[in-house]
């Protein structure tokens, strides 16, 4: 047999670069070809621009896809439901979970602490596709259960007492109402599951309803001896939720970039069209930016 | 003669440099005394054997010569560091500023043209310490190239980039006789396999680490690939695919005999602990067994560590609550002294085995 020579490793080398280099653009090239599977128009409320944490080693720019779950209670929904935080959708149950391959009855009916415990403890996270909305029903229903919650806070609230912390909490309120109307996300996760044409023969349009991949969790709460438990799935995350800015649409945000400290809220009006492919892979098709 | 690799050749020159060291003192204390003729034909076989290798494999011929090879090869290793961190920074400075075809070709240009330079250096470095260098540059700019175009283009991370890593680096590790960059892609495969076996068992691969026994199955792999894969041409190599497969496999058991909640086994988390704890010593004690059978120091080394370290957190889970603190540290002490007689013990045992052979 013939020795290993320095050719053998120069053209072992060179094709491994050469191929791996081939598989991964080929992949993007089948990703970007033909129709986008969905196209949503994201504006700087569903796209954040980096929170003053770049660091000027890194010329490269990329947008948070700020998606939210919608909370089942508004108390909950008006607290903590934050774009890219995860959370417990009412429409994330036993049934939709065991359609996600997820067992929870013991979860769920069992009045077994310990054994609850560990089970919980030893599940991780699954990959699903998960269906995005903009603008939709979901979002809809959110503004009008935190329109509704602000309302009957604040008749709560207003009879009690008029100090000046009860004047911070209206005020507060008012705002978190506010910026629920003119600056939060409006991309909700409403669905998820594990076949891809059925979702889409539910959520046809294409430019409303984006389907990617993201992971799920089970997640239980509530109290089991007193048959109050409740099992329902937990969304983890987005597989990509980053979306690199090409050089080509970078001049509008580039004097935003440069200024540390600048909130997503604050950052000049965008719309930015996102594709999303065959694998279901974000990038950027188109950016105008408003002059601020 | 016949001296397939670097590390034998320099183990040789080291042998002949002990040995004419003993031959002065033996003709010092007049035990031996060889005749002209005789110091004149062994010194010229020496001295053809050192010129042979030093042409060959650039060894270290005395002490003066070894203690300056340790300098150059920590300041490659550190010069490796330095050089890699500034081509990460040096794309990561400017690649905004450029289309996507150019970022595609930058990376793929780094990858290639640094590759090609290792190789090119390699025909005319003998010591071997600027090949090393720019291997690991090499590997660096590598990884940077993939995992930079899954950035660009918002590729779904994949436990497959692991793949073509472990690979670039077993082929550098091995044609230019790199260790780290061995263990760079012994880690990839011991990464990506796990994260194989995490996703058969239907768990998105990113959270591989959280199921420890995940790791289990390679790490018998590894331990006994030298056994099947000869290294005559790498004897350095080896002890690396042990120490790591026995890594892979106490390490995993180290964490579930403390925290059970973290096995597939569907037991009580109490009887999961008790379970690895027995298995951590056995386990520990089968890879000393086997060290010393075999000669491989290596082994023993992995085993004697991870044994103690069992030993010290059983100790710590029994006592630590219970006792003074000096008496704790004590029984510490005691455990170490005695730990030293039974291999003292082993050691004499191993000796008189060898003699009565």
């Amino acid at each position: 047999m013939q020795a290993w020579s320095r050719k053998h490793t120069l053209i072992t080398g060179v094709a491994l670069i050469l191929l791996t280099n081939a598989v991964a653009l080929l992949g993007v090239a089948w990703n970007r070809s033909g129709d986008p599977e969905s196209m949503l128009k994201l504006t700087q409320r569903e796209l954040h621009q980096p929170n003053g944490d770049m660091s000027h080693d890194n010329s490269g720019m990329a947008l948070k896809l700020a998606w939210r779950v919608a909370a089942a209670d508004p108390e909950s929904a008006i607290n903590w439901s934050y774009a890219g935080a995860g959370g417990t959708p009412e429409w994330l149950d036993e049934a939709k979970m065991a359609s996600l391959g997820f067992d929870l009855t013991e979860t769920a009916h069992s009045k077994d602490i310990e054994g609850i415990e560990r089970r919980r403890y030893r599940e991780l996270s699954k990959e699903v596709l998960l269906v995005l909305e903009l603008a939709g029903p979901a979002y809809e229903q959110f503004l009008e259960s935190t329109r509704r919650y602000a309302v009957e806070a604040e008749a709560k609230i207003a009879t009690n007492a008029e100090s000046e912390a009860v004047m911070r909490q209206l005020k507060d309120l008012r705002e978190r109402v506010t910026r629920e109307d003119l600056e939060n996300s409006r991309l909700f996760v409403v669905d998820a599951g594990l076949d891809m044409a059925v979702l889409r023969k539910n959520f046809p349009d294409r430019s409303r309803y984006a389907i990617v991949r993201g992971q799920v969790l089970p997640w239980s709460f509530g109290d089991n001896e007193k048959g109050k438990n409740k099992a329902r799935g937990y969304i983890e995350g987005l597989s990509v939720d980053s979306i690199n800015v090409p050089s080509d649409y970078r001049a509008g945000f580039e004097q935003e970039h440069r200024q540390p400290g600048i909130t997503p809220s604050k950052s000049s009006p965008f719309e930015a069209t996102v594709a999303f492919g065959q694998r279901l892979e974000p990038w950027i098709i188109d950016v105008s930016v408003a002059p601020k | 003669m016949n001296l397939p690799s670097r590390t034998s050749a320099q183990q040789r020159a080291d042998d002949i440099w002990v040995f004419r060291q003993e031959l002065a003192r033996l003709e010092t204390a007049g035990v031996l005394t060889l005749s002209e003729a005789q110091q004149q034909a062994v010194a010229a076989h020496h001295d053809g054997l050192l010129t042979g290798f030093t042409r060959s494999f650039d060894i270290d011929r005395d002490v003066r010569a070894k203690q300056l090879s340790w300098g150059m090869r920590i300041a490659s290793f550190l010069g490796a560091l330095a050089l890699a961190a500034s081509v990460f920074f040096l794309f990561y400075q400017f690649w905004g500023r450029f289309p996507e075809t150019a970022q595609v070709a930058i990376l793929i240009g780094a990858s290639l043209g640094v590759f090609v330079t290792t190789v090119w250096i390699q025909g005319r470095d003998a010591t071997g310490y600027f090949t090393k260098l720019a291997a690991m540059v090499a590997f660096v700019c590598f990884v940077l190239n993939v995992s930079m175009l899954g950035q660009i283009f918002n590729i779904t991370p994949a436990d497959k980039a692991l793949l073509p890593w472990a690979a670039f680096a077993l082929l550098l590790a091995y044609a230019c006789d790199l260790r780290l960059l061995l263990a760079a892609g012994i880690l990839c495969i011991i990464a990506f396999t796990a994260a194989r076996a995490g996703t058969w068992s239907g768990m998105y691969w990113i959270h591989f680490g959280e199921r420890p026994e995940n790791f289990i199955p390679v790490s018998f792999a590894l331990f006994f690939l030298p056994q099947v894969l000869r290294h005559r041409q790498r004897d350095d190599f080896p002890p690396i695919y042990r120490v790591f497969g026995l890594i892979s496999l106490l390490l995993p058991v180290l964490i579930l005999s403390n925290w059970g909640h973290g096995s597939y086994l569907p037991w009580e988390a109490s009887v999961v602990e008790g379970f690895y704890q027995v298995c951590g010593f056995a386990l520990s004690a089968a890879a000393i067994w086997l060290g010393l059978r075999r000669h491989w120091t290596e082994t023993v080394n992995t085993g004697v560590t991870f044994f103690v370290i069992f030993l010290y957190t059983k100790f710590f889970d029994w006592w630590w609550q219970v006792m003074p603190k000096y008496l704790f540290f004590l029984i510490l002490g005691l455990t170490a002294v005695l730990f030293l007689l039974v291999m003292k013990r082993l050691r004499q045992a191993g000796r008189q085995h060898e003699e009565a052979a």
